[in-house]
């Protein structure tokens, strides 16, 4: 039910033409960049750039690798930024589908904080600024179209379908080239499970991508890399927001309650020390009178 | 000095003095609403520094330490109005207010974060009940009217009006329960928020009983803002601070903060993360920084008899603790969460003066009502239990 993009970082030339094609498809307009000491361009997402070819030159096992990744919402199966959002901004649909409704958003940017792999972006230029990300073309699929990015990769690193087949596919390539592939499948567990899959010759702590606990933890080499962290972050494999749901869902009512409980008792015993100091003043006053 | 001045001086109630900082704390004031109309015209880019790396800056930060801080009533209530004990009582309005006048500058300067902020009552036509940031934006609303309310009867008495008045005198229990609710809820969800951000947020900090740890903090920083502001304005209006009553409530603060420290480092030993106290980094300083200030410093101060039966180690104890908290609170809501190499973030001048304007705002609003509202009574006063 669930559609999903494979993403095979081996098979990428960087021709960015899947940047272009977003563009084109959601009419984003060119942004104005520089030349930071790399190919990589623009040199980070923003409100107008929802898909960015990410390049890094990274030195793993002594070998130098030139490393291309596609970048762009990862299309959580249990999305941060939809249990994050106040008002239901962010949803996901029926068909699997991580979109932002405007008309809902009152710009707290909650979602921004909360998503473990920094994706949306905050019109910052604007006196009332929406949030903006990659919608997986809801618009297409709802026509049976692949997202434009997938339609414009002309290298096969992108495919688009089923989430179950992009998975069976992608541990079939993995089991068929050991030699050409990190032994993982990015996004099948990761936070419970994105719809981006990808596969790639490095491990994945090197591309900049919070990593599973359990992974082996490469340190990154320090090249020019924006979504490098400070650090390594790393996801379970259960859901990012399972603890924030259970508590949401139990958690409130249950402080509600106990809080009502405590509260109870404090009034009981507040009165019950009123009376008794009551008692003792009148036994007092009635012993002086006698 | 000339006759004009000296008739001037007894008809106006204040002094030279005092009008003079009533008058600077106005300016500081208009130049914050000033700075945050020019945020409204221009942007959050143009006037602020925050970026897509800092999605949430000193602002935030400001408005998650300064919730707790106004947590005093909520647990003075808990103490006059449940555990009937009456010698309180005398503490309560200037602390209410202070509680008031801290949300009020919350929902001021959340307004003016907002991306949107004319679309605010969103908050109430679309529920996402799983969210903690719909929970808080709740409770401080709701709060906030059940503080008016605690409020009113010092406004109603300066006004002499009698019925009103009564109505809200008999309906006291019922909206300080409600109001200590509300408190439980959004001061531990205001922790839940960071839950979402496992990935993120710095290992010495997260943990799933990040409510609890708030919600204790919360109690332990509101009894100091009671201490902070009793002390405080009784020092600058010239009365008798009610010591003997803030000595207990700083006796309690210390028996919580001391099950703040066990419970924070017990979770830390439970999860095996004790070795990250010791890993070399600006993070462990901070962290370690926050123990001393928020937890080991106040301690030692508030369990010194001698020193919190005076208004000078009360208010160094409660000083030193808020200090900490608004550490904790930054630590948790800024500088422990991981952010992109390269990236960093300078608060602009606008973005300090409305934080600078907002707190002026409360400071004048408390100044005048200490001076025209029955708020602060003589320890004379005092109902002695």
């Amino acid at each position: 039910m669930t559609k999903a993009i494979l993403i095979d970082t081996t098979r990428c030339t960087a021709c960015r033409g899947c940047q272009v094609a977003c563009k084109q498809w959601n009419d984003l307009p060119a942004e104005e960049t520089h030349n930071e000491g790399s190919y990589q361009n623009p040199i980070r997402l923003s409100a107008v750039t929802w898909t960015l070819v990410q390049m890094r030159e990274v030195e793993y096992r002594g070998k130098l690798y030139w490393s291309f990744l596609k970048r762009q919402c990862m299309q959580c199966l249990h999305p941060a930024c939809v249990s994050a959002c106040p008002v239901g901004a962010m949803h996901r649909t029926p068909e699997g589908i991580v979109v932002y409704d405007d008309s809902r958003c009152i710009g707290c940017r909650y979602c921004m904080t909360a998503c473990p792999f920094r994706i949306p972006r905050f019109e910052w230029d604007k006196p009332l600024g929406y949030i903006r990300k990659c919608h997986f073309c809801y618009d297409r699929q709802a026509e049976g179209l692949p997202p434009a990015c997938v339609k414009a990769c002309p290298s096969g690193a992108l495919r688009f379908g089923e989430r179950e087949e992009m998975i069976a596919e992608a541990e079939g390539r993995l089991r068929a080239h050991p030699d050409r592939y990190y032994q993982h499948l990015y996004g099948k567990e990761e936070g419970g499970g994105t719809s981006v899959l990808i596969l790639s010759a490095l491990p994945f702590d090197l591309l900049g991508l919070p990593t599973l606990s359990s992974e082996p933890v490469a340190l990154p080499e320090s090249t020019l890399a924006p979504f490098e962290y400070l650090g390594q972050p790393t996801l379970g494999k259960e859901p990012v927001t399972q603890l924030n749901d259970e508590l949401a869902h139990i958690g409130t009512p249950a402080i509600a309650l106990g809080v009502t409980a405590i509260l109870a008792g404090m009034q009981w015993y507040g009165r019950r020390r009123a009376r008794l100091a009551g008692e003792a003043a009148r036994r007092a006053s009635a012993k002086e009178e006698r | 000095m000339t006759t004009w001045r000296k008739e001037l001086r007894k008809e106006l109630p204040i002094s030279w003095a005092e009008a003079a900082v009533l008058v600077a704390l106005a300016a500081i004031a208009a130049l914050g609403l000033g700075a945050a109309a020019v945020r409204f015209m221009r942007g959050l880019g143009a006037t602020t520094g925050l970026s897509d790396a800092y999605p949430w800056g000193i602002w935030i930060s400001f408005d998650v330490f300064i919730v707790p801080f106004s947590g005093g009533a909520f647990t003075l209530a808990a103490v006059v109005y449940l555990l009937n004990d009456e010698r309180y009582h005398v503490l309560v309005p200037p602390v209410v207010l202070a509680g008031l006048l801290g949300y009020a500058m919350v929902c001021a300067v959340l307004l003016v974060d907002l991306g949107l902020p004319h679309r605010f009552y969103n908050i109430i036509a679309f529920l996402n009940p799983k969210s903690f940031m719909f929970e808080i934006s709740w409770c401080v609303m709701l709060y906030l009217l059940v503080l008016v309310l605690e409020f009113s009867p010092v406004v109603l008495e300066r006004l002499g009006w009698e019925g009103p008045h009564q109505l809200i005198r008999a309906f006291t229990i019922v909206f300080v329960s409600a109001g200590i609710i509300l408190s439980s809820l959004h001061q531990s969800s205001l922790g839940s928020m960071w839950l979402l951000l496992q990935a993120k947020l710095h290992a010495l900090w997260w943990t799933p009983i990040l409510p609890l740890l708030f919600l204790v903090t919360a109690v332990a920083g509101g009894l100091c803002m009671v201490i902070f502001v009793s002390v405080l304005a009784a020092k600058v209006y010239g009365h008798r601070a009610p010591t003997h009553l803030l000595a207990n409530l700083a006796k309690a603060v210390a028996a919580i903060l001391l099950l703040y420290g066990v419970l924070k480092f017990a979770d830390l030993a439970l999860a095996g993360e004790l070795g990250l106290l010791f890993r070399p980094g600006t993070l462990t300083l901070l962290f370690w920084a926050e123990v001393a200030l928020g937890i080991a410093a106040p301690i030692a101060i508030f369990a010194a008899r001698k020193l919190r039966q005076t208004d000078g180690g009360l208010l160094a104890g409660a000083v030193v603790a808020l200090a900490g908290l608004a550490l904790n609170r930054a630590n948790v809501s800024m500088f422990a969460i991981w952010r992109p190499a390269g990236t960093v973030y300078r608060p602009s001048w606008m973005e300090v003066a409305i934080l600078a304007g907002a707190l002026a705002a409360a400071g004048l609003v408390f100044a005048l009502a200490a001076r025209f509202l029955p708020l602060l009574r003589p320890a004379s006063e005092e109902h002695r239990g």
